[in-house]
């Protein structure tokens, strides 16, 4: 079954560590090399990132990631190196086109920058249960009802993928064209949208009716059925991370 | 006395006709009652009023009153209602919640929404994953079931709220022969276990052979109330279970002038 989340199951600290503190490591990681555009602090919270990437055992799934951001990345160096407004030492020369030092230079730093996002966006993403995030943010005071859309979409869409699929099917089993150019490719769509979208109608409206009589709509306080990991060694690290932000924004102001 | 509904009707808004029509009957405490009827007579409509989704969630006209265990359904929140009546639906797949990652989990919904403390959480999901047969599908996600299970989940989901009452809207309507099985075994516990149930099914043969009464409604009214014996041996428009109608043919009634309706009664007729 198809479920979009990046999720790896694990039984390491880190994957046991709470949801929210791992957002704001996320939040605080981004932000630095964004305060602080020194090369060095963007190389120090990548190394922290693959550190504690390794330390979950989830690098392998990272290298991927990054593999597939490799078309992307080459855009930035090819339009930095041919056209950053500071350009003006040629450093290769590709039959008309010139590649200069400053926007390489330039390009890598925004590499990094981005790099450095997907990492610490990892920590978060592949060790964290995307229903665990919620019901800490939930926990903290989020509506429930948000709480839930955020966590159901991840879920239902997928079971509307495959519901279009079976849709697609029945239809081409009864001679609808669905292969061949792109227009009776689109034209393939038409037929699929009037029961997809009624279907999907008819099916909010009955999973709503059970949710509610599950008591969706109950103004009591909610209790959990996961316990929350130890929240004295959370405090710390968020403390931590947060002295890291202060301090950066005083050395920002200060250099 | 654990349900009383008095003169209830209910229109649809932007309906035409009236969905139900001065429906006026009542369930005693640990009865099992078939509710039948043709399809439009109002048997969905009737399972809405009797949880509370009429008046809360479905907009329209009511009248009359359903008192569920002495609560009237017009003053009480769905939330507080839960409690005391479940419903299961027809199709399996639309009443998992989508919120959560495993069987095991997504019986805790219900109960973290009335705010059960954690430790009786634990207890209740065991209890019914056992109760219904699924507790060696606990880790699995929801949505990976087959119809069936995902049925039984549905059941085990509503039951963990402990309701005193059970409606079941055509629970084996969408399901395989196999699933339908596996429903019915987990349908068998409920009336075990002293739950007053109300059934929706077209299945005749598994509704005559549960039910203590059975509530025919017609165009939305409420055409009989009685033992499925007499039901089925004084409608004649209605589809009796297949041993009435063998017994019928071969003319051979029970000692009371009535057809047999399940198979336990119709052996010895039949073997004389």
């Amino acid at each position: 079954m198809k479920v979009y989340t990046l999720y790896v199951p694990g039984k390491t600290y880190i994957h046991k560590m709470n949801p929210l503190t791992k957002l704001l490591y996320l939040a605080v990681a981004i932000a630095i090399p964004f305060i602080a555009p020194d090369p060095a602090i963007t190389m120090a919270c990548f190394l922290i990132g693959i550190f504690i990437l390794g330390w979950a055992k989830v690098l392998h799934r990272v290298i991927y990631l990054l593999a597939m951001s490799i078309l992307f990345i080459s855009t930035i160096f090819i339009i930095q190196g041919l056209y950053y407004p500071g350009n003006t030492t040629p450093y290769l020369i590709l039959g008309k086109l010139t590649f200069y030092k400053e926007g390489l230079i330039h390009a890598m730093v925004i590499s990094f920058r981005l790099v450095n996002i997907m990492i610490s966006a990892s920590v978060l993403v592949l060790t964290t249960r995307p229903s665990d995030l919620i019901s800490s943010a939930v926990r903290r005071g989020i509506s429930p009802r948000l709480g839930y859309v955020m966590s159901s979409v991840l879920q239902i869409i997928p079971q509307m993928a495959t519901t279009a699929d079976t849709i697609m099917d029945a239809q081409k089993s009864r001679g609808l064209e669905t292969e061949g150019n792109l227009k009776t490719r689109l034209k393939a769509y038409i037929p699929l949208l009037g029961p997809l979208v009624l279907g999907s109608l008819v099916s909010a409206q009955e999973r709503a009716m059970a949710l509610e009589v599950r008591a969706f709509n109950a103004t009591g306080k909610r209790t959990f059925l996961q316990n929350e990991e130890d929240y004295t060694v959370s405090k710390a690290i968020n403390a931590i991370i947060i002295l890291a932000l202060i301090l950066t924004i005083i050395w920002r102001i200060y250099s | 006395m654990k349900i009383k509904v008095d003169n209830l009707g209910f229109r649809y808004t932007g309906g035409k006709e009236r969905a139900l029509e001065g429906i006026t009957f009542t369930v005693n405490q640990g009865e099992f009652i078939g509710i039948m009827g043709k399809n439009k007579s109002g048997k969905s409509t009737l399972a809405s009023a009797l949880v509370g989704l009429i008046p809360h969630f479905f907009k329209g006209a009511m009248r009359g009153n359903v008192y569920i265990d002495g609560l009237d359904t017009q003053e009480t929140p769905i939330a507080e209602l839960c409690q005391k009546v479940g419903i299961v639906f027809q199709n399996p797949f639309n009443q998992i919640s989508g919120a959560k990652l495993t069987v095991y989990e997504e019986v805790s919904f219900g109960l973290e929404n009335i705010g059960l403390p954690r430790n009786q959480m634990i207890e209740r999901i065991e209890e019914v994953l056992e109760l219904f047969g699924i507790a060696h599908l606990k880790d699995r996600n929801p949505f990976s079931l087959s119809g069936g299970q995902m049925q039984r989940l549905a059941l085990a989901c509503i039951m963990a709220l402990r309701p005193e009452i059970v409606v079941l809207d055509e629970p084996t309507s969408q399901l395989d022969p196999l699933g339908v099985e596996e429903v019915y075994k987990s349908i068998a516990k409920l009336k075990e276990k002293g739950l007053t149930v109300l059934l929706i099914e077209h299945k005749t043969e598994y509704l005559a052979e549960y039910s203590d009464k059975i509530l025919l409604l017609e165009n939305g009214k409420l055409k009989n109330y009685d033992t499925p014996e007499r039901i089925f041996g004084t409608n004649p428009g209605i589809q009796a279970p297949v041993y009435t109608q063998v017994c019928q043919a071969l003319n051979k009634p029970k000692e009371n002038g009535l057809y047999p309706v399940t198979l336990k009664d119709t052996i010895p007729l039949l073997k004389g």
